[in-house]
């Protein structure tokens, strides 16, 4: 195909770029530390263009948010906050990466919207000894010592409500997601616990059903499949346009009563607007709902939408604990903050008092041990809004 | 084996392949007449499906309203395109590509500017709003009233291009653009009114097709690659072509699906690559029957 040329050459492109950067900046000699002036430099990379950009923006936005909640300081420090666009993954990451970390000499990197992204900035990460303190995308890395994240890792959303659609649904549950690493994660993680748990699968193969991504718009097809296995409930994981795309179609379709169940990206953010009343009644997991009762989060709640319009979706809030995060780990860094005392100190933090309720770090995954909550599309005022409805397991680790 | 389960994607199929034949017709008369490949065609479509999405508002007045703006726009869109192609006419399909492709990334950004990055939530007229029960089945309701109105403007196409002037004259381009002109006919006009008429085809597609496959960053993609199957498979000239390639890939796009889930992810590049190695000029005709 003609048109996967010019993307190609482009990456090719930053990844020769990238290379020169390497290479002009090899031989700077010491360590990036905070200035003794009292401030310090952080370095946000998200995707602020592309298909992700709304991610993006929540997770700039809800960094931004805290800082400017905390007079513009973390740890006692002025921060001086450098954004830099991820783009729509690897090729434009990297050369971004690459100015934060050589140029800007950050002293700790955060944000960053997809798992690639991650692993393609992760060697710089390493080379550079700088700590990271993801907001959301989280693949498979060998070594974490200066890795932390403060979402989730892709199987857990399903680990976490499978006991539950085992009580919940007296038949067997349908599984079906996308074709790609993201869904295949998200799938494993519901159909390992569930069948732990008892439960049946009513694919009828005995697997999860995995559609094209992201090629598949019109899912009428997979209905059809799913209305003649029997299934008395469907599982499932989508986010972005095939989320929007499946809920439609799902709510006009011959399956529109089975009760729908998913990881809670689903119904998540610019897409429940989409969805609209489509989407009413839907069950799903997640780790933030911005109705949860707790006094961090009514006061991250009034903030956000004392600057933004509608409610903060869990990107955000994942990127304003990664900003808590960063605080006080600078704050514990004493007053030489540099990389390496800053990513020690994360590593000592504890429980984190944030929006989603109290968290601390893996030991071993640097992910969040976490609550994780059942929610249901309901109407809330005049717009509909994913509202929790019980607690499901802590899961992390 | 049971044939019930089949029904939906079945009939699905259709609405699909009717959506997929408005929307690449306008791909065939640019490359059959002008001999223009216009990689902007797919752009267009979602100039009407943003039109969609930002003047339906769940009553039928909004649906006119939606239709006659998107129709108006995507019909100067592609005249602009026309225009944009007077000096790189004669200069090969490689060049008409480029200039095209860098049409559509640009017009891609200046929607995605203008409407957001994310998919925009399409209102179809309430009273479509729903499903309907069809032999058994549930089936939404605007997908339906879709067909009957895709049919007839395939059943307009065919009656243009067969019985008018204006598409006499399109039929002539096709078989021998100098004999045409010769007659005092300028080419440099059919081609400007066939990509006018293509983009008024592609924008009623987006508008009508809005709720089917929705506006989004990805759209004019997913439009052009489908319509260039149709293209392949159908091959030029022939608005009868087009209506069966258009009306298969409905069905490898549903039926096939439902069938064989597993082979979902090139089922239709399969047959495509079947057709044309027993095939080459596409499944129905060759360029002079229509």
């Amino acid at each position: 195909m003609t048109l996967t040329l010019p993307r190609r050459s482009r990456a090719r492109t930053a990844a020769l770029l990238a290379l020169v950067l390497l290479a002009a900046s090899a031989c700077a000699d010491d360590g990036p530390a905070a200035g003794s002036g009292g401030t310090v430099k952080i370095g946000l990379l998200a995707s602020l263009s592309g298909t992700y950009q709304s991610v993006g923006k929540d997770i700039r936005d809800g960094f931004q948010l805290y800082l400017s909640g905390h007079d513009g300081k973390l740890g006692g420090r002025t921060v001086e906050l450098v954004v830099a666009d991820e783009g729509n993954g690897a090729a434009t990451a990297v050369p971004a990466a690459t100015k934060l970390l050589k140029q800007d000499r950050v002293v700790a990197l955060t944000g960053v919207v997809g798992g690639g992204s991650v692993a393609a900035v992760y060697p710089l990460l390493n080379e550079t000894k700088v700590p990271f303190v993801g907001s959301n995308g989280r693949p498979e890395l060998k070594d974490v010592s200066r890795v932390w994240h403060t979402s989730y890792l892709s199987d857990e959303p399903g680990e976490a409500i499978a006991a539950h659609v085992r009580d919940d649904v007296k038949g067997s549950v349908y599984a079906i997601g996308p074709d790609y690493q993201g869904g295949w994660d998200e799938l494993r993680g519901f159909t390992e616990a569930f069948a732990a748990a008892g439960g049946k699968l009513a694919n009828p193969d005995g697997k999860t059903t995995f559609t094209p991504f992201p090629a598949t718009t019109n899912f009428t097809p997979y209905f059809a499949r799913i209305k003649a296995s029997g299934a008395d409930a469907v599982y499932t994981f989508y986010a972005g346009g095939a989320a929007v795309d499946f809920v439609k179609q799902y709510a006009q379709s011959e399956i529109k009563d089975v009760p729908l169940y998913a990881a809670g990206f689903l119904t998540e953010g610019g897409v429940l607007d989409a969805q609209g009343d489509a989407a009413r009644d839907i069950y799903s997991v997640l780790n933030y709902s911005p109705d949860l009762d707790n006094a961090e989060n009514r006061e991250f709640v009034a903030a956000w939408k004392a600057e933004h319009d509608g409610s903060p979706t869990t990107y955000a809030m994942a990127s304003y604990d990664a900003a808590a995060v960063l605080d006080r780990a600078i704050a514990a860094a004493g007053d030489d903050a540099t990389p390496e005392k800053i990513n020690a100190a994360i590593g000592q933090l504890g429980q984190i008092a944030s929006p989603r309720g109290t968290w601390q770090f893996s030991p071993t995954t640097h992910a969040p041990v976490q609550k994780w909550y059942l929610r249901q599309v309901r109407q809330d005022g005049r717009a509909l809004s994913n509202t929790v409805v019980g607690d499901l397991a802590t899961v992390g680790g | 084996m049971p044939v019930d389960p089949y029904v939906v994607p079945a009939l699905d199929g259709v609405a699909y392949g009717l959506l997929v034949f408005v929307a690449a017709a306008g791909l065939v008369l640019c490359f059959g007449v002008a001999g223009i490949l216009n990689l902007a065609h797919g752009t267009l479509f979602a100039v009407g499906g943003y039109t969609a999405a930002a003047l339906l508002d769940g009553s039928w007045p909004s649906l006119a309203l939606a239709l006659a703006v998107g129709v108006a726009a995507a019909t100067a869109a592609g005249a602009l395109v026309a225009v944009l192609l007077t000096r790189v006419a004669a200069a090969g399909h490689l060049t008409q590509a480029l200039l095209t492709f860098g049409v559509a990334l640009a017009g891609g950004s200046l929607l995605v500017a203008a409407f957001g990055p994310d998919d925009p939530p399409v209102r179809v007229p309430a009273a479509l709003d729903g499903s309907v029960a069809v032999a058994g089945h549930r089936y939404a309701a605007y997908r339906l009233v879709f067909i009957v109105v895709a049919a007839v403007l395939a059943g307009l196409l065919h009656l243009v291009v067969r019985r008018t002037r204006a598409g006499m004259l399109v039929r002539a381009a096709v078989d021998d653009a100098e004999m045409v002109a010769t007659l005092g006919v300028s080419p440099a006009a059919v081609r400007v009114g066939v990509l006018a008429a293509a983009g008024a085809l592609a924008g009623a597609a987006g508008v009508l097709g809005a709720p089917i496959i929705g506006p989004g960053p990805d759209t004019a993609d997913a439009v052009l690659l489908l319509s260039l199957v149709v293209v392949v498979l159908g091959g030029l000239g022939s608005t009868t072509g087009t209506l069966l390639a258009a009306l298969a890939v409905g069905q490898i796009q549903t039926l096939g699906v439902a069938l064989a889930p597993s082979a979902a992810p090139f089922l239709l590049f399969a047959a495509m690559a079947v057709v044309l190695a027993v095939r080459a000029r596409g499944l129905a005709t060759t360029r002079t029957a229509t």
